[in-house]
């Protein structure tokens, strides 16, 4: 049996419905229901609902042997696991933000930048690979308001459409990576159940669009 | 001050029954190792920092000090270059082939993960001297007893070259940088980067080809047959033959079940040089053991001398409950000796465990 694991939330529906599309079906309303473990009608996979960010640990310690994740996730947790399928939902990007107008960061204004972010690890890579000392300010949600109250100079965070960061008088300084919703794979179960994995993989190829 | 009730992050105490259920573990191996003609081999905790630095090369994971002299030294974090030193120096003389085993505590500065501190039990073996298949089979069949004598049946190994995905390399003619760019998509076998990567790359269509087919290069015999029809350079069809001779041996001796040729995998330490390998075993999601030639790193400490070999690790391993390995928890049962010495001592000398009741 494969075990899978889905996130939670904005996730769920097109992950399901590419599972659904492959053949994966489950007797139960998984997205309503309050449980967190699902057997497949064909009882040869298990999906496993958690938060978005726990993915890619679940999938790296094996717990799962695969995982539908975002990329903005996978390049936080830094998580050592296989990547290879590009599921073409959940489309953002990671990206710098300050407030509208700001000039860029260039060491004459802020010998260390203030730095919001959901997304630490990303942020400490982005501004070492440039040489700018930074500071880490880390927060777990409304990341916009601090620029606006003087608590960061900048934010790192995912941007969908732009809006919120446009209704709060903020704008996109640089694009750090795209996003999307990525499979994962754990290592050590590509190799010892190769033919369901691979079966699953190849599957899925066929349906994402 | 500090409150010392806790140990540092990334080390452990084993104690009673979890430090038996260890020392029965590296018996067992070891016993496998000796039944090969292996001999052990107990290296210092600590040896001069450009060892392991020159050696494996994971400078950022090692724990350094420096001595009152001024010396930077390290606490070691793996066996393989202390070992490759001591062939390449003292042993210089001796006969080949040496065949030398280790077991005992490596420290890494990594992420704890997968039942592995970053201090961890290693116990591996080394062969210096052979440079032909003949020695690379050897330890694969030592790996394979191995498994076998612990008691887990659903092992499996990962059998690689670095010198297939070398020699694809080697005729692409492009900078470091690309280079790194394409082993860091395939390590990861993500196919969207690296179409995205192709774009940019001044490659022929055949040898995007190869690109695009190397991280599925995972099977039995068929998959050497499928990358023969890929390539036509020297190093790479040469790694082939010899993978392939292998396979052929571990088919004759009724083993091939266990052998998966993975030629999907470029991940290792720098050193390696030919065959390399990984084993897994059903139901954990980490490798087990990895291991290797490494004809290279004796050269290094001074001596050119071929070199293969793998370490278990027992942290990871000890997780496979197996029932052979726990029946010798029931030890014979210690008889109460009610502050009488001299009884005590009687049921000593006649080979009884006693249990003084103070």
């Amino acid at each position: 049996m494969l075990v899978i694991a889905l996130c939670k939330g904005r996730f769920l529906e097109p992950s399901l419905d590419l599972l659904a599309r492959s053949g994966i079906g489950f007797s139960e309303d998984v997205a309503s229901s309050r449980k967190l473990i699902f057997d497949s009608e064909d009882k040869r996979h298990r999906v496993v609902l958690v938060k978005p960010a726990d993915v890619p640990t679940y999938v790296e310690y094996g717990a799962a042997d695969i995982g539908i994740a975002g990329r903005d996730v996978l390049l936080e947790t830094r998580a050592d696991v296989l990547q290879p399928l590009d599921l073409n939902f959940g489309h953002c990007k990671i990206a710098v933000a300050g407030p509208r107008g700001a000039r860029s960061i260039n060491g004459s204004d802020h010998p260390t930048v203030r730095v919001a972010t959901k997304y630490p690890h990303i942020t400490i890579d982005y501004y070492n690979a440039r040489g700018i000392p930074v500071e880490i300010i880390p927060l777990s949600g409304s990341i916009e308001l601090a620029p606006l109250i003087g608590l960061a100079d900048r934010i790192v965070d995912v941007v969908e459409t732009g809006r919120t960061l446009n209704d709060n008088g903020l704008e996109i300084l640089e694009v750090i990576a795209e996003s999307s919703a990525r499979l994962l794979i754990n290592r050590a179960g590509y190799q010892t159940k190769r033919e369901e994995v691979r079966g699953l993989i190849e599957a899925l190829g066929k349906v994402v669009v | 001050m500090k409150s010392y009730t806790q140990i540092p992050p990334g080390t452990q105490i084993l104690i009673g029954r979890a430090a038996r259920r260890r020392r029965v573990f590296e018996r067992a191996i070891c016993s496998v190792f000796e039944g090969w003609s292996y001999e052990e081999i107990i290296p210092p905790i600590f040896d001069y920092y450009d060892v392991f630095a020159k050696g494996w090369g994971q400078e950022e994971q090692i724990y350094r000090f420096i001595d009152r002299e001024g010396n930077i030294l390290a606490l070691r974090p793996e066996f393989t270059s202390l070992v490759a030193k001591t062939v390449a120096t003292r042993l210089a003389s001796s006969a080949k082939p040496i065949r030398l085993y280790y077991s005992g505590e490596v420290l890494r500065f990594e992420k704890p993960k997968g039942g592995r501190q970053r201090e961890f039990a290693q116990i591996g073996i080394e062969h210096y001297g052979g440079s032909g298949k003949s020695a690379d089979v050897e330890i694969l069949l030592i790996a394979v007893e191995t498994f076998q004598r612990l008691g887990i049946p659903n092992f499996q190994i990962n059998l690689g070259s670095v010198d297939f995905f070398g020699g694809i390399v080697d005729r692409m003619e492009l900078p470091k940088e690309q280079i790194d760019a394409l082993k860091e998509v395939l390590n990861i076998k993500d196919q969207p980067g690296l179409e995205a990567l192709l774009q940019n790359l001044p490659l022929e269509d055949r040898r995007k080809k190869i690109l695009r087919a190397v991280p599925h290069l995972t099977g039995g015999r068929a998959v050497i047959a499928e990358a023969r029809s890929l390539v036509k350079n020297s190093r790479s069809v040469e790694a082939l033959d010899h993978l392939e001779e292998i396979y052929s041996i571990f088919e004759r001796l009724d083993l091939a079940q266990h052998l998966t040729i993975d030629l999907g995998e470029i991940r290792g330490f720098h050193y390696y040089t030919g065959i390399l390998f990984r084993a897994y075993v059903h139901g954990l999601g980490f490798e087990v053991a990895s291991g290797g030639r490494y004809d290279g790193l004796p050269a290094a400490f001074g001596e050119d001398v071929p070199a293969v070999g793998f370490s278990f690790s027992l942290d990871r391993l000890e997780q496979m409950v197996t029932p052979a390995m726990e029946s010798s928890d029931a030890d014979a049962a210690a008889i109460d000796v009610d502050s009488n010495f001299e009884k005590a001592l009687q049921l000593r000398r006649s080979g009884k465990a006693v249990k003084l009741c103070l």
